[in-house]
This record gives structure tokens, sequence and C-alpha cells, in this order.
């Protein structure tokens, strides 16, 4: 009798456990410079073509033509936060209105079906408090700000989604690319509330080279 | 990366090609007559998606039918009835068909907005509050159907894919949905609405793999009684839903579903 009490109370708190993961739902939206801070440990390559953009004044910038911004660059209006736990979905707002899967389910690392992809494969797990979402397989054509920080496809993100506060979202990236950067790069962003629903925005729709 | 306006001008000419081929395939499938008079119901791929796995219906924890997963394209179920549209409605689908349909803002990377059935992948995220829907293609875009409200939002700019709200009836979710603009087509026929198109989408998870979904059209601006349409999808397992870039235009042929 008391083996059988002890066994649902083990499995009623094994369940609070397996749910008490932070929620990170929300609208929100970057507070601060949307470009990266400091000084990435760049490659002599990689230097000279950050350099080639910023002379030729970003024109070939993806994201004029609609394109996908990637992981690391964000614009500077809302995303939206849909958790499931199995699934987190981060919706853009800008850029190309589009949205990101972080998968939780436990599952491994999958480049068959897309080796180089505009945001590549991420998977994610909890760590305490902190999501951690660990993203491969990208192509090398996005920019890691409005800058034109170059990467290779041999970017590996991480971030670490953690919420210290209800009206504060924090996501700490680290940023390997073996190619282009010498060490790891690092810098932590600060979302607020957005304090509204994320509205629609297509790209294609005011882009007048793709519009007509 | 480094894109001229010749560069445009190829990827004009080659997407047009793309779109007269598709078109070829299409109106072969969906038997779109030239005067704009639909046999089959068109816009999704043809013939039913195959059985989807059985089983139960998952549900969530408040015992409300749950649809995430990934789906296949919707696609119409044979012998429906075609819409009876308004004369100006007539002739314009009779002129976008006639046209090879090369205006379809679909085609130029434009939202397909409700209920136009793409034959890519779409994903269903299920919380108590949202069902989201996330779309592999024709642009890799989402559409939030809130389940939290009852009324409509005061739209004031039109919207691809309006405002959708979700209430249940027993195990079926109906997606109530207004604020459009009329800039989309509702299939490659180039069927027309105002902005006074209403959809309501029945969602019916009939079992583990199958997902029934009956669609309601009404436009007094463009048909002359609401245009009902029954479509299915089946659940897709062991498959992703790529990261389809409609403007990079680089793997149509890949994506497309043949039979």
């Amino acid at each position: 009798m008391t083996r059988s009490i002890l066994l649902v109370l083990a499995c009623v708190a094994g369940s609070l456990l397996a749910q008490s993961v932070p929620d990170l739902s929300g609208v929100w939206v970057m507070r601060g410079s949307t470009d990266l801070p400091g000084v990435l440990p760049y490659r002599l390559e990689a230097l000279k073509l950050w350099q080639e953009r910023k002379a030729n004044l970003t024109k070939d910038d993806p994201a004029t033509y609609c394109l996908p911004n990637g992981v690391v660059r964000m614009t500077s209006l809302p995303y939206k936060i849909v958790q499931t736990p199995k699934l987190v979905v981060l919706l853009s707002e800008g850029n190309t209105h589009s949205f990101r899967r972080f998968f939780l389910d436990g599952r491994a690392h999958n480049l068959d079906l897309e080796p180089n992809s505009w945001t590549g494969d991420s998977t994610g797990k909890w760590e305490g408090d902190t999501l951690v979402v660990d993203t491969i397989g990208f192509n090398d054509r996005s920019w890691l700000d409005d800058t034109g920080k170059p990467h290779s496809d041999q970017l590996h993100v991480i971030e670490r989604y953690r919420r210290p506060e209800a009206g504060r979202l924090e996501i700490r990236y680290t940023i390997e690319d073996s190619k282009f950067l010498t060490g790891p790069y690092s810098f932590t962003r600060t979302l607020v509330p957005a304090n509204r629903e994320i509205q629609e925005r297509f790209c294609t729709e005011q882009n007048h080279l793709a519009g007509k | 990366m480094n894109k001229n306006y010749l560069g445009w001008a190829v990827s004009l000419a080659a997407a047009s090609l793309m779109l007269a081929l598709a078109w070829t395939s299409a109106t072969a499938q969906v038997q779109i007559q030239v005067t704009g008079k639909v046999i089959t119901p068109p816009g999704a791929p043809k013939g039913l998606p195959p059985s989807g796995p059985k089983g139960p219906v998952p549900r969530m924890p408040d015992g409300k039918p749950d649809f995430s997963g990934i789906w296949n394209g919707q696609r119409a179920l044979p012998n429906q009835e075609p819409p009876v549209m308004l004369p100006w409605a007539e002739k314009i689908t009779a002129e976008r068909t006639n046209n090879y349909s090369a205006d379809d803002p679909e085609a130029r990377c434009l939202p397909g907005g409700v209920p136009r059935a793409a034959p890519y992948h779409y994903q269903l995220v299920q919380t108590p509050k949202l069902l989201l829907m996330l779309v592999e293609g024709n642009i890799h875009t989402y559409r939030q159907i809130f389940l939290d409200r009852r009324e409509h939002l005061k739209i004031t700019e039109p919207l691809w894919y309006g405002d959708s709200i979700g209430s249940w009836d027993g195990d079926t979710l109906v997606v109530d949905t207004v604020g459009f603009n009329d800039k989309f087509w509702f299939d490659m026929a180039g069927h027309p609405h105002t902005t006074q198109l209403h959809v309501v989408e029945r969602y019916h998870r009939r079992d583990f793999g199958n997902l029934e979904i009956g669609i309601t059209i009404e436009d007094p601006g463009t048909y002359s009684k609401p245009w009902v349409i029954q479509r299915v999808s089946s659940l897709e397992t062991g498959i992703e839903m790529s990261e389809y870039v409609c403007n990079e235009n680089n793997s149509d042929v890949l994506h497309l579903v043949g039979k």
C-alpha cells in the first residue's frame, strides 16, 4: 500500500518535473542594435569579404531580395515564440515572415534532406532553465548582421534562451566557424515583450523587383 | 547572389516557362476548361493522397483533438460542385485561365492566401490557445489560427491570410476567417474574390493519419451561392519539411508532388 502511494507520488513528481520548464512563449522584440557587438575573430579571407560588402554599400544584401536572414541576423521587428514540449517555433514578422523550428524530441541533426540551408537544422534541449539550441547545416549566403558580416557553410550556432524574469528574454549566442573564425565568438541579446501580436508583412509584396 | 536585371529577366523567363509547363500538367490533371468552367475542383494535386496511418486520434491534455503533425498538401475529393460565379468573375477566371495563369501572384512568391491548396507539406502545431500552420511553400511562411478569442479583430488593412479564429464543434475545429485582401487567387485557374470574402474551414482528424477539411467560401461580391469544397490531407511520417525559399527559385521541380 505504502509502496504504491509512493509510486504514485513519484510519478506525479516526475511529471511535474518534466513539465516544469520555463515558458518562453510570447511576442518579443529586440532591445538595442541589431548589429553584432565587439570584434569577430575573423580570418583574413573573411575580413576581406566583409570589407568588400561594406565598400559595396551592402548592395548585394540577400534581405533586399527577400531572401532569408538566416539565424544570427535578426530584425528590430517582433518575433513570436510558440512552445510545445517537443517543438519550439520562432516566428518572424520581418524579413521573409518565416519561421524556424527547434526540435526538442531528442533527434540528432539530420542534414540528409538539406545539407546547406539558410536557417540550418536546429535541435534543442533544456539545461535547467535554459533552452539550448544547436544549429548546423548552413549555406554561406546569409549575413550575420546588416553590415554584411560573413560566415561560411561551417557555421555552428549555439543559442541559449532564458527568461530571467517575465518581461525579459535573453539569448546568449556562441558562434563557431572553422573556415572563417579563428575561435568562438559570443554575445548576448536582450528581448522584451512587444505588447502586440505579430503582424502580416510580406517582403515580396514590398519589393519593387519581385512584386510585379 | 549578385542579381542584376539580366539575371531577373532570365529568372522570369525560366519561371514563365516552368509556369507554362506546370499549367499544362495542371490542366491535364484537374481538367480546367478554358471557358472558366471547372469540372473538378481545382487547386490541389491530382488524386487523393495515400491513406495515412491508422490509429486513435491524439488528444490535447484537455481532451480536444491534437492536429499537430506534418500533413501533405490538401487535395480535393472528386466530383464536387463547381462554383457559381457572378458574370464578372466568370469572365476574369476565363481570362486568367486563357492567359496560362501568367499573372498568378503565387508564381511571384506572394502568399497563397486562404483556402488555396499547395502541393507542398504543411505542419500544424497546436497549443490550447493557438493552431499554427507552418507552410513549406509556395512561400515558407505561417498562418495563425487563434483559439483564445471569439471575436474578429478590426482589420484596417486587408490581409493575405485574414484574421482566423477557431472554435470547437465537438471534435471538429471550425475556423472562421475574414479580413482578406482581394489579391490572391483561389487556384491556378484564377478564381477570384473580393474583400467581402468569408471562409469557414472545418478541420476534422478522422483518425491518426487522416485529416478532413470542409471549406465554405462565401463572397457575395463574386459567387452567387457559397462554394463548398471537401479536401483531405494525410499525415506524413518519417519526412521533414524542407526550407523552401520561393525567392531563390532553385528547387521548384524537386518539390512538385506528382502522382
